[in-house]
């Protein structure tokens, strides 16, 4: 547990200490303060009904559908790319600490960095209550959480990504590629006939942000489905680091 | 404390080891000799848990690596071959951040981060970030890191690559040390004559073959049949050349200079034919030697031979 604990400090510290993630952070804090400016001097439907707000930072806003699958792959490019591009890989795993504890860590760490980028938006929320604005805040809070888990999903992607080798490039590109098909891709078939149709309906991130969490529903559907789908992504993230292990 | 027995490792088609076996004890120094590609590095690999091997075993202490390789790990201390830090972290966090992940709490961390500073003379770089460091001091670091937790086995893999002169003595002394102390040392150079000094015994691996195990003195011995006989005589003379060949026309003369030779693969009887040949001539005799073979000799004839 300590060696986790260790790791987990690491990953979380070095994050951090890294220049462009906060240039990320700026810009995700920049774009996301523009929108909330102008959803409330420019967007009727918003001032007539602040219980809408979530919804476009949270659920099926601009930003969201752009920005959220890419910059989690931004983050988690580090990961195991680096350590594999750096060569710090083998002194790491040569160390009393199981796989497994280094690839929780390493998501755990990033989950935990991710929090800055939503804690900024939560924020704003708590800014417009201070200047008297009536918000409905289990609706704020239960979209907050939807779009959560919807980057730790992506974090989880972004790591897998990270670990198919040194490259940063592909790292970055492989982790935003699979997102956005993870975002898209049910949008785009989910009217296809017959099962399959179904199936993607029932896989549309963007319906369950938007119509679930944004909404204020919380749906035990939507919590498992971003949870075992991000312990899948954690899991070939593993299986990759541990495959070297395997006896040819 | 170190055992390896009868490893082997295939990279796909590749076969990198073949059936290697060793032992190293408590307060020994074994080097482990071979040319690039020999299998040092894959054999340190697998001793430090980082790689498993194709078959055989490999335990350290009382712990098989395959079945218990955490257990295994914590008694282990290793220095990979391009030993690499994040480069943004500072000697002094990374230190930390590694004596954490082996498990040591706060007050024995900073009493062994204080002993392996000191040890390895890090004191003035332990504000410099890693990336910053000359090839020289990263070494340090990374033998700092692998010492941290006082370790029962050190493997280290080419640990005098990139170091002056004075920082292989230094990590010479330090080893040398360390086996006092009775940490179980494991090295991998391809330089014979650091070998030479610093082991108790020496493996020589070659295409991933175990060639020899044995002390310095050991395998030398091996190499009896090619001891030489050195003689230096005072001023040059050309008939003193031509005596010798024609003295033993089937052996193998090697002319170092005007007034010395080498003579190779001299049995017991012509070096007292040679001595009696030598009484009977003018020249004055300055030397008159046995060339002991050396450890390179053993080495090169096994990899010249294979």
């Amino acid at each position: 547990m300590s060696a986790f604990l260790a790791q987990l400090r690491r990953e979380v510290f070095s994050l951090f200490v890294t220049p462009s993630i906060y240039v990320l952070l700026g810009v995700w804090y920049f774009l996301n303060g523009l929108l909330f400016l102008y959803l409330l001097d420019y967007a009727p439907a918003v001032q007539a009904d602040l219980r809408l707000l979530p919804q476009y930072f949270f659920g099926s806003g601009l930003l969201v559908w752009l920005l959220l699958p890419a910059f989690p792959p931004l983050i988690t490019l580090r990961l195991l790319a680096e350590d594999y591009r750096l060569g710090t890989l083998e002194p790491l795993l040569s160390a009393p600490i199981s796989d497994f504890a280094v690839v929780l860590a390493k998501y755990l760490g990033a989950c935990i960095f991710f929090l800055l980028f939503w804690g900024g938006i939560l924020l704003l929320f708590l800014l417009l209550d201070l200047h008297g604005a009536t918000l409905d805040w289990p609706r704020v809070l239960c979209a907050f959480l939807g779009a959560l888990l919807a980057s730790f999903l992506f974090l989880a992607t972004g790591l897998w990504a990270s670990s198919w080798g040194g490259n940063l490039v592909l790292a970055a590109g492989g982790g935003a590629v699979l997102n956005y098909l993870l975002l898209f891709l049910p949008a785009l078939m989910e009217q296809s006939p017959g099962f399959l149709g179904e199936l993607f309906s029932a896989a549309s991130i963007p319906k369950m942000l938007d119509q679930g969490f944004s909404a204020g529903l919380l749906d035990s559907y939507s919590l498992a489905f971003f949870l075992v789908l991000s312990c899948f992504f954690i899991f070939l993230t593993w299986l990759k680091l541990v495959s070297r292990r395997w006896v040819p | 404390m170190i055992v390896a027995d009868r490893l082997s490792k295939n990279f796909g088609s590749l076969t990198a080891l073949t059936d290697v076996s060793f032992q190293v004890e408590p307060g020994e120094v074994l080097g482990f000799l071979g040319p690039n590609g020999a299998g040092k590095s894959t054999t340190l690999r697998i001793l430090s848990g980082f790689l498993p091997p194709s078959s055989g075993k490999a335990s350290i202490g009382d712990f098989d690596l395959l079945e218990d390789s955490l257990s295994a790990r914590r008694l282990t201390g290793y220095l990979p071959e391009a030993f690499a830090a994040p480069p943004e972290l500072r000697v002094e966090e990374y230190l930390r951040y590694r004596g954490r992940l082996r498990g040591l709490r706060a007050p024995q961390l900073r009493t062994r981060l204080e002993a392996v500073v000191g040890q390895l003379n890090l004191g003035p770089r332990l504000r410099q970030t890693f990336g910053t460091l000359s090839k020289g001091f990263r070494q340090r670091v990374g033998l700092a890191d692998a010492l941290l937790a006082t370790p029962k086995a050190l493997l280290l893999d080419e640990p005098f690559g990139g170091l002056d002169p004075l920082q292989r003595k230094e990590f010479r002394d330090l080893i040398r040390d360390l086996a006092k102390d009775g940490m179980a040392i494991l090295f991998s150079s391809h330089v014979l004559p650091e070998v030479e000094e610093l082991a108790n015994r020496v493996l020589i691996l070659h295409q991933g073959i175990a060639r020899a195990v044995g002390t310095p003195a050991e395998l030398s011995g091996h190499l009896n049949k090619c001891v030489g006989l050195r003689i230096r005589i005072q001023s040059s003379s050309r008939t003193f050349e031509e005596g010798l060949c024609a003295l033993f026309p089937n052996i193998s003369l090697e002319t170092v200079s005007d007034t010395e030779w080498l003579l190779h693969d001299l049995e017991e009887a012509s070096q007292k034919k040679l001595l009696a040949w030598l009484a009977n001539r003018s020249e004055q005799v300055l030397e008159f030697s046995l060339v002991q073979p050396r450890l390179e000799d053993l080495f090169k004839s096994m990899v010249e031979g294979s």
